[in-house]
């Protein structure tokens, strides 16, 4: 009893929430969902990941916050207070976390490295930079894009590929610093200080997001994207990847298995309705993902109409530059019909125009689906750098992408540091802030190694492999062991003593039943997917090119995806040896105190 | 409707768009924008060579089109049969060229010369870049953040460590109240049966 008077509490159930919404709404929902929709089946996706929401995001999400709540520890004592033996699961949710920790910010690097950028008359992106000798633009740009040759070269200054490695980029690292003192600043006093920060970034994204609705709706060609979008395409639902994207992305998407939602939890007060809470984050969460695609989407059709019409400007310049035209023949409207026309009167010159005549399609340049990095900082500085006004947008876009961010870190922060603090020996010899600041500038020294010239491809690693396989497992352990293992009947009981009244069987048979076989099933497609993948392959950026090239990973970094696939997943059945070799020295050591009384 | 590709070695061709460079305010393409033309090229010569000989008949035109583009080429004023070198033609051009933009509210896109590229601007490089400024204000007022919120926790916990000595029973009250064996209560503690009573009354 004692312990739970000192632990720090939340000055409110809605701040516990907030912070859980500003953890769950993350990147994520920006970036990966309204690829996934595009993807498989626009508005028709909808039905596989609302279901799996139900299925597998609510009664998970529910188990963890009651974990947390009731042991009122972070994920490592939560873990071993409910079986001593699986304390490992607490250890490799941290593990988790601590990767997770040390590349999630650099993405809060490059926005703040953006937002910084974008505050000059001219966005940096919006046009080539000028050759050394002025007689043109520098080549790479040429080939590439401007968006992209400032994502590549002058953000990461990246260098052809994972082996190739370079100095540190001083503007990154000093973006990553800016970035880990903030984060410090949100988390210093404990809970105390993160319960004040969560009312901004929780709600601030919101109203961006609605200005950017409003302005998405009203640009020219954004009800190309949106049509585009919402058209359910329903035979995507015969394909089984479209099923397991739906449960990958509820799952990763609310957080689970991180240890972030036990430690939120675990500042509650005891009675707090937990259950509630889990349904509405549940479902702000998924709104928030549909709301944020609607966003998107107006913004690719925008970029789509706009990349569309400009190449039938060019085309028919072209055409009325070879056939020297009146200028006001040849409009917009009608290219395609004078394209026809051309072939037809003038067959010899029209075969001169070669490879220089391009076809503008649409439907390709909406088709043209990306998600990660390359949708937020390429894509969509694209869009935004022909919209009126760009810098505006621009700093309200950039600062919306660090809320989201910072929220998110925020979670992934206390998931390591909760479980650290609870440790009896490091809460003995320092403070929380010392923890604190320490916990911080670890993952700011080993994070450094991201911002050099090679850093992005590690960042694709980890992003790729450092937390998605270890999180099935975790969970999946997770959930046998609080079912199974502690017992349905002794977690309901805790639930009722938590919350005045018993579980209803909706969450019954989804922990004992239905979610397992849900785990089970992601887990094996998991493994089988990675064996049939062959070796496996990342983009890296090639300079003469202008573009992105699929290579194979070298063997020292396929060992190092090896070992950061094991590093969290050994966690769990080597604590249990542990435990066990502990325990069994333990029973023989109070034997042979016996046997000596005995003889003495 | 369709130009002969000239061989002109020391001809240039001329392309402009009207409509695109001023759209409702386009000024119709006649012979007196022509000889306008003209004028100014010989302008630009002279300009170049500073020599005051050139005039508008030594800039000839042909294969006028509706495009509105045209060749030139341009005659040396002491010997009408003998054209002056292309390269010569370029640097008067080169030199002269935002003057003959500006005569015909034009720009380099919409004035073309092919096969003179113009100079693009050179790069504005200030002296400290000026997302450096931004960087320093933000990274200035989170450090001010940090450094406030520690020393006002050290403060606090100073304070609390003069006040533990006289509300040392409040803060102990306060939170034993409502968690007590589990069951949320709901009314107030009473004092009366704390535990420690660390000031006993005389």
């Amino acid at each position: 009893m004692g312990k739970d008077a000192a632990r720090a509490e939340w000055d409110n159930p809605m701040q516990f929430v907030l912070a859980c919404v500003s953890y769950a709404v993350g990147l994520g929902n920006v970036w990966r969902f309204p690829y996934l929709c595009q993807m498989h089946g626009g508005g028709g996706f909808l039905i596989p990941y609302l279901l799996m929401l139900v299925l597998l995001g609510v009664p998970l999400f529910y188990m963890e916050l009651a974990i947390g709540q009731k042991m009122r520890l972070g994920s490592i004592g939560a873990w071993r207070a409910i079986n001593p033996y699986l304390g490992g699961v607490g250890l490799a949710s941290v593990v988790t976390s601590m990767y997770l920790c040390l590349y999630y910010n650099v993405i809060n690097a490059w926005s703040f490295w953006y937002l910084f950028h974008s505050f000059q008359s001219i966005l940096p992106w919006a046009e080539c930079p000028v050759n050394s000798n002025l007689t043109g633009h520098v080549e790479e740009c040429e080939r590439a894009t401007p968006t992209q040759y400032f994502f590549y070269r002058e953000t990461l200054d990246i260098s052809g590929s994972i082996e190739e490695n370079g100095g540190i980029h001083m503007g990154q690292a000093l973006c990553l610093l800016l970035a880990w003192m903030i984060v410090y600043l949100f988390i210093v006093k404990g809970v105390k200080s993160t319960g004040k920060v969560v009312y901004f970034t929780a709600t601030f994204p919101y109203l961006v997001l609605i200005i950017y609705l409003i302005r998405g709706v009203t640009l020219h060609g954004s009800i190309n994207g949106v049509k585009y979008m919402f058209t359910p395409k329903m035979e995507q639902l015969a394909n089984p990847t479209t099923w397991i994207n739906a449960a990958t992305q509820i799952f990763f998407s609310l957080g689970l298995g991180f240890g972030s939602l036990i430690a939120f939890a675990s500042y509650n007060q005891y009675n707090n309705n937990f259950e509630k809470q889990a349904i509405v984050v549940s479902m702000v969460n998924s709104s928030t993902s549909i709301f944020a695609s609607i966003v998107t989407f107006s913004i690719y059709g925008f970029k789509a109409t706009f990349n569309y019409e400009s190449c039938l400007e060019r085309v028919r310049l072209l055409l009325l530059n070879t056939f020297d035209l009146a200028e006001d023949t040849i409009s917009l409207e009608n290219v395609i019909h004078w394209i026809a026309e051309l072939n037809r009167t003038h067959p010899e010159q029209f075969t001169s125009l070669g490879g220089r005549l391009e076809t503008c399609d649409l439907e390709a340049e909406l088709d043209t689906a990306v998600e990660g990095t390359g949708l937020a900082f390429i894509v969509y500085s694209e869009a935004i750098k022909n919209m009126p006004v760009s810098q505006l947008w621009s700093v309200l876009y950039f600062i919306m992408l660090l809320l989201l961010g910072m929220g998110s870190m925020l979670g992934n922060v206390i998931a390591v540091i909760t479980p650290l603090s609870d440790l009896k020996f490091i809460s003995r010899y320092m403070s929380t802030k010392t923890l604190n600041g320490l916990v911080c500038l670890f993952c700011l020294l080993l994070g450094l190694g991201f911002t050099t010239r090679s850093g992005n491809y590690w960042f694709t690693m980890f992003n790729d492999y450092g937390a998605t396989f270890s999180l099935l497992f975790i969970v999946l352990i997770e959930v046998i062991t609080v079912c199974y293992i502690y017992g349905i009947k002794r977690f309901e009981k805790d639930v009722e003593d938590m919350l005045g009244h018993r579980l209803n069987c909706y969450w019954k048979i989804m922990l004992a039943g239905v979610s397992p076989i849900l785990l089970i099933a992601l887990f094996i497609f998991y493994i089988v997917n990675y064996i049939q993948g062959g070796t496996p392959t990342y983009q890296a950026w090639n300079k003469e090119l202008g573009k992105s090239v699929v290579t194979e990973y070298p063997p020292y970094a396929q060992a190092f995806i090896g070992l950061l696939l094991a590093s969290s997943v050994c966690c769990i059945p080597l604590t249990a040896l542990y435990t066990y070799c502990k325990k069994r020295n333990l029973a023989s050591g109070k034997r042979e105190r016996t046997v000596s009384t005995v003889s003495a | 409707m369709v130009s002969k590709t000239l061989n002109a070695p020391n001809g240039y061709k001329v392309r402009i768009s009207l409509k695109t460079a001023l759209g409702e305010d386009a000024y119709e393409w006649n012979q007196s924008e022509m000889f306008f033309f003209q004028a100014t090229m010989a302008f630009a010569m002279r300009r170049h060579f500073q020599m005051e000989t050139y005039n508008v008949d030594n800039i000839i035109l042909c294969v006028q089109t509706s495009r509105v583009s045209f060749w030139f080429v341009v005659t040396s004023p002491d010997n009408t049969t003998m054209l002056i070198p292309k390269a010569d033609v370029e640097k008067a051009v080169r030199m002269s060229r935002h003057r003959i933009n500006n005569a015909f509210l034009l720009s380099d896109r919409t004035l073309e010369f092919l096969g003179i590229y113009p100079t693009l601007a050179a790069p504005v490089n200030p002296d400290t870049p000026p997302w450096l400024i931004v960087f320093g204000v933000v990274i200035g007022a989170v450090c001010v953040g940090i450094i406030a919120l520690l020393i006002s926790s050290l403060l606090q916990k100073r304070r609390k460590e003069k006040g533990m000595t006289e509300d040392g029973q409040d803060e102990e009250d306060m939170q034993v109240k409502g968690v007590e064996n589990g069951i949320n209560l709901d009314g107030t503690y009473n004092r009366g049966f704390t535990d420690d009573d660390r000031f006993t009354k005389l």
